[in-house]
């Protein structure tokens, strides 16, 4: 069956993690303009959060949908982290990367299960808060806390370090790779990232220094 | 002594055969002179090591030019050594300086068994193009050379990725041992040339499929392949192969 | 011995095709009954290989390296000749046949030659359809040059890649014929013997290079690809493997050996810098385009190149060949390099080197327009001396690069032993005493292409075959005979390593004595001492050659050993080719036979012949016979660059 033998081959698990990942970028895009709104007025956001909420079949498809896309790229991910290490590990006495800047490269899995981690913390704290609070007020008491803020911000440096190197590593995935672009999406795999970071770590920020204490 | 000439201390992984355990030995060699070649350096060593009556190290080579692609080994952690586009053949010592030490291992992959020493078994690099790299057109009856004509630029872009040597560093480098930069050079070659139309889409199936089952790992794109590879060849051609594969297996058997 | 050139009759431009005609064939139905061996891949191996698998015959193909792809025709840099006339500039058939026997010094059979021409288009459209990535003009034609002084341009390339990219080509081919099951690929293994059964070759014996172990293998017929020799003299532009083991063990089984001493040396190589080099590179030919060719004037002059002022330099080629100047033919560039170093005029640190000089070159034409032509060159003699030959002169000298002679082959490609067939490098056939730039890869491939099939379909269909065991008869003689060997040449090695020399040692020693007296200029005495001197490293080679490890596993020492024990036995041929051939001709100057300006002068009258050597056992002297050349269709001149 041509499905089974493109998802088994390497290029095809390669596929499924650059599409995963540029659904997942997309799904990032939409949940940081939302939650932008915060820095609005806690009304603002509020009322996007309501809206939001107003449409259940809306968000039980999208949160089914983005679960089975995470665990897609999780799973797929793990496995090619295992199969990958069970390859790479101690094959010489003196490893050099010939590549400059591999930080990120090299550390995919590890920012990525950091993430997962984070992912599991934010679950409990936002999706599963008591419905009886309003969301506009459990970010301020949650990310209020400095060290809960800390980790926060520490999990979008991690996203941020994944993302400068997934971005760039999807694109040439699916094939996008002309040296009359390249320089245009080496910068763009700068931006994106930073762009996510400065929006979602500045969310943790503004909680955490109480600049936000009365938004 | 002579400006030109260093003193080395090697360390060199040496293993009787496939099935013997190896590890790293030491070796003093003074006196090398700047100009050698590391395939020269490593003759003096084999010189000395069987003026002792002991055994020299074992290690593929043969043009000694730079294209044959026979050579090579991993060099502090870098096959190939240090200097950029350059086999080992083509290394010269006097990018050394006396006082090294290097650290010299074969390329090791899963698909690269060590037979020897610094000698390892690359056939799988072969089974390779045997799965469909090439044109399937027998001897004779071919229509006039120039009764197909190849814009230049498309010529020059088959040429880039045609000037594969064929020697394994992209896969010794690779932090997963992948040999997506070797596979995808000659599939880029060929989809880049009206030759190689026909067959495009079984040739990127069949021959991606074969280097799954040799054992070659997964392509993470770390680049390093293209950090070293002898001739230059770009990550372009991964690209250009990730595209290729994609379409063949979205319509094709 | 006999030498029937089997030349077929009537004009020129029908030989090939009446002789086509005239051969045997074989039904497509009974080729698969029919097995061959290939040794070799090489361009002429490869293709060999792939056109007999593509007609249907079992194929077993040999090769020494650990993949097909790595054979020495793959640095071939220049390019493939062929008379398409693309470029409108006179170029035809009938004109690359005269280039290519005149470049010969007219010592090749014409019928030979003419088909190399003929074939010579057919493989650039075979080439093209396979996908090798010749260079295009910007109409998407393909690109031409000129190369080695030829007056039309007939040279297709690839980048200076283009031995390597026709080479894939012919790997791709071969490639595809494994994978289909009729070739049968057996690498990493070297030809020790070929087996003959009642007078004909049916198979041959290898080592297996990662085992130790002698295997069989049997077939109807033979065919050897195994190249050249170059590396009897140790330093050359040769692979570090390329030998003449299986050639000479061919000859040692009744194949004759053909102008063993047509030697081919290149003048523009990069010096040798040290006892410890293993291998000359060369730099292109084009280079003497623009560079100027000279000496220091006084003898032992080691001031730096920039110091030492025009009055004190000798451009010695523009001094004495004024109307070609520093672009005369390889083999005069070559002779006056050496000559001037031997008179002590040489430069470096070794003092043999001449400098080429783009001093003049820069200045009349600029800096980028030099850098433009010959930018990619300087990059690669850079990276291997350290030194810009934008700032100072580069260093050359002479280095031995290909091997005319071979073994003797009919018009069918067939020695002297019915059954074994010897293409490429490895045969004597179409270059005569010397060979014309951009020709090798051509042979290679016209051999292997579009003529080894039809030789070895009127073989096969005209001879009967019994079945032949590999276990029995001649094939356990032969074994037996192999092991014996190298049981003999491990002997020394018992008893550590006092009083014992390596195996490089000796084949220095012979590189030495080969390149001092039989290399580009040779004389009596000097030939006669070689061969005098010659018994005394062959038995330094069997007495005191000390090899580690054991025939049971790799050894890449002793296979070294046995490539240098059958260099010491051919060098003796080489040097009585040499010593029995008393004119200059192609690439040698015989010094007793010079013009008055000492110039090479040819002996048609005594000499217009193929040597071809018979073994005559152990000990014996071997037999030198004559095949006289007889040119129908071209007269002979002589050269004059003067």
């Amino acid at each position: 069956m041509w499905f089974v033998r493109f998802l088994t081959s390497s290029i095809g698990k390669k596929l499924v993690m650059a599409s995963s990942g540029l659904l997942l970028f997309l799904f990032l895009c939409t949940h940081a303009a939302g939650n932008a709104t915060i820095f609005m007025s806690s009304k603002v956001f509020q009322s996007y959060a309501d809206e939001l909420h107003s449409h259940p079949l809306i968000v039980l498809v999208f949160s089914l949908s983005l679960l089975a896309i995470f665990l897609v790229h999780i799973g797929v991910g793990l496995y090619l982290f295992n199969e990958n290490r069970a390859v790479s590990t101690s094959r010489y006495a003196v490893s050099t990367r010939v590549v400059k800047n591999s930080l990120a490269s090299q550390t995919m899995p590890y920012t990525g299960l950091f993430i997962l981690l984070f992912l599991v913390v934010h679950i409990f704290g936002f999706t599963f808060s008591p419905k009886t609070v309003p969301i506009s007020v459990t970010v301020k008491e949650l990310l209020g806390n400095f060290f809960y803020a800390l980790f926060y911000i520490l999990a979008f440096a991690a996203l941020f370090l994944h993302l400068s190197h997934g971005f760039w590593s999807m694109l040439q995935t699916f094939g996008v790779n002309h040296p009359r672009y390249n320089e245009f999406i080496a910068r763009l795999t700068l931006v994106f990232p930073l762009f996510f970071f400065a929006i979602f770590a500045g969310i943790a920020f503004y909680f955490m220094t109480g600049l936000g204490a009365n938004y | 002594m002579d400006m030109s000439s260093i003193n080395l201390t090697l360390k060199i992984w040496r293993q009787a055969n496939s099935d013997a355990l190896g590890g790293l030995e030491t070796y003093n060699l003074d006196g090398i002179h700047t100009d050698m070649s590391f395939l020269e350096m490593l003759d003096v060593l084999n010189e000395k090591l069987t003026k002792e009556g002991k055994d020299p190290v074992a290690f593929d080579h043969d043009c000694r030019e730079g294209i044959c692609g026979m050579c090579g080994a991993v060099v502090n952690g870098v096959a190939h050594g240090p200097e950029k586009e350059t086999t080992l053949c083509q290394l010269h010592m006097r990018h050394f300086k006396s006082g090294d030490t290097l650290v010299i291992e074969p390329f090791r992959s899963r698909a690269f068994p060590v037979r020897k020493d610094l000698l390892v078994d690359r056939s799988a690099l072969d089974r390779i193009i045997q799965a469909g790299g090439y044109v399937s057109v027998n001897t004779g009856g071919a229509p006039d050379a120039n009764g197909l004509p190849i814009a230049s630029q498309q010529a020059e872009l088959a040429m880039d990725a045609a000037a594969c040597i064929g020697c394994g560093a992209c896969v010794a480098s690779c932090p997963n041992g992948a040999a997506m930069l070797f596979t995808s050079a000659k599939i880029s070659q060929l989809a880049l040339l009206p030759q190689g139309q026909v067959e495009r889409k079984q040739r990127a199936l069949a021959m991606v499929a074969q280097m799954d089952v040799e054992g070659f790992g997964n392509c993470t794109n770390a680049r390093e392949c293209e950090a070293v590879c002898p001739k230059g060849i770009s990550i372009r051609n991964i690209a250009r192969l990730n595209r290729e594969y994609l379409k063949a297996v979205l319509s094709e058997g | 011995m006999e030498l029937n050139s089997r030349v077929p009759s009537g004009p020129l431009d029908k030989k090939w095709s009446n002789h086509r005609f005239a051969n045997k064939l074989v039904n497509p139905a009974n080729r698969r009954k029919y097995s061959v061996i290939v040794v070799g891949t090489g361009l002429a191996g490869a293709s060999a290989s792939a056109t007999l698998a593509e007609q249907g015959y079992q194929v077993k193909t040999f090769c020494i390296q650990d993949s097909p792809r790595r054979a020495h025709s793959i640095a071939a840099q220049g390019g493939i000749n062929a008379a398409k006339n693309y470029q409108n500039d006179g170029d035809s058939i009938h004109r690359l046949f005269y280039d290519t026997i005149k470049g010969g010094d007219f010592r090749a059979r014409e019928a030979n030659v003419y088909r190399l021409a003929e074939i010579s288009n057919q493989i650039i459209d075979q080439c093209v359809a396979q996908g090798v990535p010749f260079a295009r003009e910007y109409g998407g034609t393909l690109a031409n040059r000129s190369f080695g002084g030829a007056q039309v341009s007939r040279t297709f390339y690839a980048r200076g890649q283009t031995g390597q990219q026709l080479l894939l080509g012919a790997y791709g081919a071969l490639s595809r014929q494994i994978r289909s099951g009729r070739v049968q690929m057996f690498a990493r293994r070297e030809m020790m013997d070929v087996v003959v059964v009642d007078g004909r070759a049916r198979g041959i014996t290898v080592r297996n290079i990662m085992t130790g172990e002698i295997e069989s293998h049997a077939a109807d017929a033979v065919i050897l690809a195994t190249g050249g020799y170059g590396n009897v003299y140790f330093l050359s532009t040769n692979a570090m493997a390329s030998n003449v083991t299986a050639a000479w063990r061919a000859h040692k089984r009744g194949a004759g050996f053909a102008n063993p001493s047509f030697v081919q040396i290149h003048p523009t190589c990069i010096p040798v810098h040290g006892d410890y080099q293993s291998k000359l590179t060369l730099m292109s030919e084009s280079l003497r385009n623009d560079g100027r060719v000279w000496v220091p004037k006084n003898k032992d002059d080691k001031r730096r190149p920039a110091d030492i002022p025009e009055s004190d330099r000798d451009y010695y080629l523009e001094n004495k060949y004024p109307s070609f100047g520093n672009l005369v033919p390889r083999d005069v560039a070559s002779r006056n390099a050496k000559e001037q170093c031997d008179q002590g005029k040489g430069v470096g640190t070794t003092g043999l080197a001449v400098y080429l000089d783009f001093a003049d070159a820069i200045k009349r034409d600029g800096r980028e327009t030099i850098w433009k032509k010959y930018g990619n060159l300087f990059q690669m003699y850079e990276k291997i001396t350290a030194s810009d030959p934008m700032a100072e002169p580069m260093m050359i000298y002479p280095a031995v690069h290909y091997t005319m002679g071979g073994l003797w082959v009919d018009y069918d490609l067939m020695t002297t032993i019915p059954g074994l067939f010897a293409i490429g490098e490895c045969n004597f056939s179409d270059h005569g005493a010397n060979r014309l730039g951009a020709s090798a890869l051509m042979q290679g491939l016209a051999d292997g292409y579009f003529i080894i099939a039809t030789s070895v379909a009127h073989y096969l269909g005209t001879s009967k075959f019994e079945k032949v065991s590999e276990h029995e008869g001649s094939f356990i003689d032969s074994r037996r005979w192999v092991e014996d060997r190298i049981a003999r040449i491990l002997r020394n090695s018992v008893g550590g390593t006092a009083g014992k020399c390596t195996v490089d040692e000796i084949h220095k020693e012979l590189g030495r004595l080969m390149w001092d007296n039989c290399g580009m200029a040779r004389n009596r005495q000097g030939l006669e001492a070689a061969l005098a001197e010659l018994p005394r490293i062959r038995e330094t080679f069997w007495n005191r050659v000390y090899l580690p490890g054991s025939n049971k596993e790799i050894n890449q020492s002793l296979e070294r050993a046995g490539r240098v024990a059958d260099f010491l036995e051919f060098a003796d041929v080489m040097i009585r080719d040499a010593l029995a051939r008393e004119e200059s001709c192609g690439c040698h100057l015989r010094e007793e036979s010079q013009t008055e300006e000492n110039e090479a002068k040819r002996d048609d009258a005594n000499y217009s012949h193929v040597s071809v050597w018979e073994h005559r056992g152990e000990g014996e002297e071997p037999l030198m016979h004559k095949e006289p050349l007889v040119f129908e269709f071209v007269t002979p001149t002589q050269r004059s660059y003067k």
